[in-house]
């Protein structure tokens, strides 16, 4: 196949050397035996091909799906509906996307990657809940129609896709790595006890997917000064660390009325956190720890 | 698929690295010279381009940005426990704290402007109302009290760092509001 | 498929240039040393060697393991640059955290004490009113704060601060002539609420 394509381009590129002297002649047209200029065969004596009928068990949901294009600023963004046979589907939401895109709409954007709820690429509202497309089963009841929309409150570039530059911008402002003064005692490696260890469960899984922190009604209002749940779960994750020698500079880092204390406890974010993750509680222990 | 590809590949390989012997292997020999078949083979590309210093970055960024729509928050987010108790809370707190300011504020300047918001005038005159109104106003008052007071010692809980589950959120919701009806009910029916 | 036939491919394109020996890595090739872990080096080294020297013709020096064609990466754009930190604020941050818990905390007990005990003494009584005016005064702050940001609406902002601030003032002074006059919140409320 991609041979022959070669092989065609080839002549396509040597074409224009006899365009002069012969009628350059496209694929579809054969003029030697004088049928293509015959009249076609009217559709009367044709038979006819119909579109597949829907089996009787077929399971139709439809999709609704928040749609704004770049190209085209000045239009509104808009709803458009898909309507997907779930026998044909795979069991999760980007199953559906994916099936829309490839097979209904090219033109639907959104980001994904690991389709297994590693890279957090997938991060949407799904009928009303910041998840996963990936993790996100679709409902099995056909009445009941889905509408995805793209995280809260974010900039959309484009359909689905946020610009989570703010996101990442305060992630990089928490230092998001180790910081020691003084080499180890073996001078190999830092060394953790089980218990220092297990201190941080829960809070290194987080895959930074912006789930909580766009749910977070707080976040929604003062995304430029509030650092979000996700991004103070990774502050907490440093300050928890028994390895960590700057967490005066982390705390005082916090100690402000915009950067921690717009917290209220609303508790969204444990509630839509994908990964099962709880961003309320390490937010908690960060005020207790700053308290005393 | 695989062997096609590669039979397209090398084929491209050897073009490319030995034009002058592409063009007489190939199949067209009655075709004209290699250079005719390159410069046929350059496309022209209607589009202009232009070039973008890495500082230019964030203004393109911010004037992308203007353009940009902010994606649905409040109205299309589900309503779950957790946010709807809170922004309760909120509201809550202040009917009361408002209510109390106005009071506040306006017995400083009653004796200005004639009022009488003394305790035993506005006893009186609340005594005169219709028991349905008075039952009515009561309730609008023990709904709110109730509902922060019990709500706050959920927040207090919370600040101990413990109740984090989604569950027991859940759960403290719940009886924060079957609380809340029972004891405002009681206060403005019993009391 | 791609394993087996991409070797056999690269050694039929690599024949005209270099030796058959340098580029056999079939196990049942005519030369079986190659296999051999010294041997291996060797021929790696020859094989590196004859391709520095140019032996291969310029596109085959490209791509030859790769299908697909070589792409120049982009050059490196500037990170982003971190979110701005705000200076350290204790008294707007840790220490006004802990004294809102600790005035919320003071008023469960004195919200208790009238339902317990009827009505409070003028001390008591005067002590929850100053508690609940400076719990709304936070929880007013709070509101602010929260709505009104400083970056899009700076002198809508400052208007509320000061307002709150006077209001909270003036109501100070209203509830200081109230208890001082009167019977007390808890007292007229019960009387309030019963007549």
């Amino acid at each position: 196949m991609a041979a022959l394509r070669t092989t065609s381009r080839l002549f396509a590129a040597a074409r224009p050397a006899f365009k002069s002297q012969i009628r350059t002649r496209t694929m579809a047209t054969i003029t030697s035996n004088g049928t293509a200029t015959a009249p076609a065969v009217p559709p009367t004596q044709t038979t006819t091909v119909k579109e597949p009928a829907a089996d009787a068990d077929s399971k139709i949901k439809t999709f609704h799906i928040y749609r704004w294009n770049p190209d085209e600023p000045s239009t509104k963004p808009r709803m458009q509906s898909y309507t997907l046979d779930l026998n044909k589907t795979g069991p999760m939401m980007l199953d559906a996307l994916i099936r829309i895109k490839n097979e209904v709409d090219p033109t639907l954007t959104f980001r994904r990657s690991c389709r297994e709820g590693i890279c957090g690429s997938c991060a949407m509202n799904i009928d009303g809940v910041n998840t996963l497309a990936c993790l996100c089963r679709i409902p099995t009841d056909t009445k009941a129609e889905s509408k995805i929309y793209p995280l809260p409150h974010t900039y959309v570039v484009k359909d689905i896709v946020p610009d989570l530059t703010q996101f990442y911008k305060q992630y990089k402002s928490i230092k998001p790595y180790l910081q020691k003064n003084t080499p180890a005692p073996d001078g190999k490696e830092y060394r953790q006890s089980k218990e220092e260890r297990k201190k941080l469960d829960g809070l290194y899984e987080c895959i930074l997917c912006a789930c909580c922190s766009t749910s977070c009604p707080s976040y929604w209002w003062n995304s430029e000064e509030y650092l979000g749940p996700a991004v103070l779960m990774q502050s907490y994750r440093w300050l928890a660390d028994s390895r960590d020698e700057h967490k005066e500079e982390r705390k005082a880092q916090l100690d402000n009325s915009m950067s921690l204390y717009r917290c209220h406890t609303i508790l969204n974010c444990s509630r839509t956190c994908p990964k099962g993750l709880n961003p309320g509680y390490a937010i908690a222990e960060i005020k207790k720890a700053m308290a005393l | 698929m695989l062997t096609q590809r590669i039979a397209q590949q090398s084929l491209r390989r050897l073009a490319a690295s030995q034009p002058g012997l592409a063009s007489q292997s190939m199949a067209f020999k009655k075709s004209a010279a290699p250079a005719l078949i390159m410069g046929s083979s350059l496309q022209a590309r209607p589009v202009t381009t232009q070039p973008i210093k890495p500082s230019d970055s964030y203004e393109i960024l911010v004037a992308q940005r203007k353009n940009r729509p902010s994606s649905p928050h409040l109205a299309i987010y589900k309503w779950q426990i957790p946010w709807i108790l809170s922004i309760t809370n909120r509201i809550t707190g202040s009917v009361l704290s408002g209510a109390f300011y106005i009071f506040g504020s306006a017995y400083l300047v009653a004796p200005l402007f004639g009022w009488h918001l003394d305790s035993a005038s506005m006893a009186a005159a609340f005594g005169a109302w219709p028991v349905a109104a008075k039952v009515l106003t009561k309730f609008a008052f023990s709904v709110p009290f109730t509902f922060h007071s019990f709500n706050g010692i959920r927040h207090f809980v919370w600040d101990s760092g413990k109740a984090f589950k989604n569950a027991t959120v859940i759960k403290t919701g719940w009886a924060v509001m079957g609380l809340t009806g029972v004891s405002s009910l009681a206060l403005a029916l019993l009391l | 498929m791609a394993s087996i036939v991409r070797p056999t491919m690269l050694r039929q394109s690599c024949l005209k240039a270099v030796s058959k020996q340098t580029f056999s890595t079939k196990p049942t090739s005519m030369f079986p040393a190659i296999n051999k872990p010294a041997a291996s080096v060797l021929s790696k080294q020859v094989a590196r060697n004859t391709f520095a020297k140019g032996a291969l013709p310029g596109s085959m020096r490209v791509a030859a393991f790769h299908a697909s064609g070589r792409r120049p990466i982009l050059p490196a754009l500037p990170p982003n640059d971190a979110a701005k930190v705000p200076t350290p604020h204790p008294s707007h941050g840790s220490y006004h955290w802990t004294f809102e818990r600790a005035i919320s905390v003071g008023l469960v007990p004195l919200t208790i004490a009238p339902f317990a005990a009827g009505s409070l003494n003028p001390l008591t009584d005067a002590l929850l009113c100053a508690t609940i005016l400076i719990h709304s005064h936070i929880g007013f702050e709070a509101l602010i704060v929260d709505y009104i940001p400083t970056k899009r609406l700076p002198k809508t902002r400052k208007t509320f601060e000061w307002g709150l601030k006077l209001a909270t003032v003036v109501v100070g002074v209203g509830l200081y002539e109230f208890e001082t006059n009167d019977v007390g919140l808890t007292e007229g409320i019960k009387r309030i609420w019963t007549a």
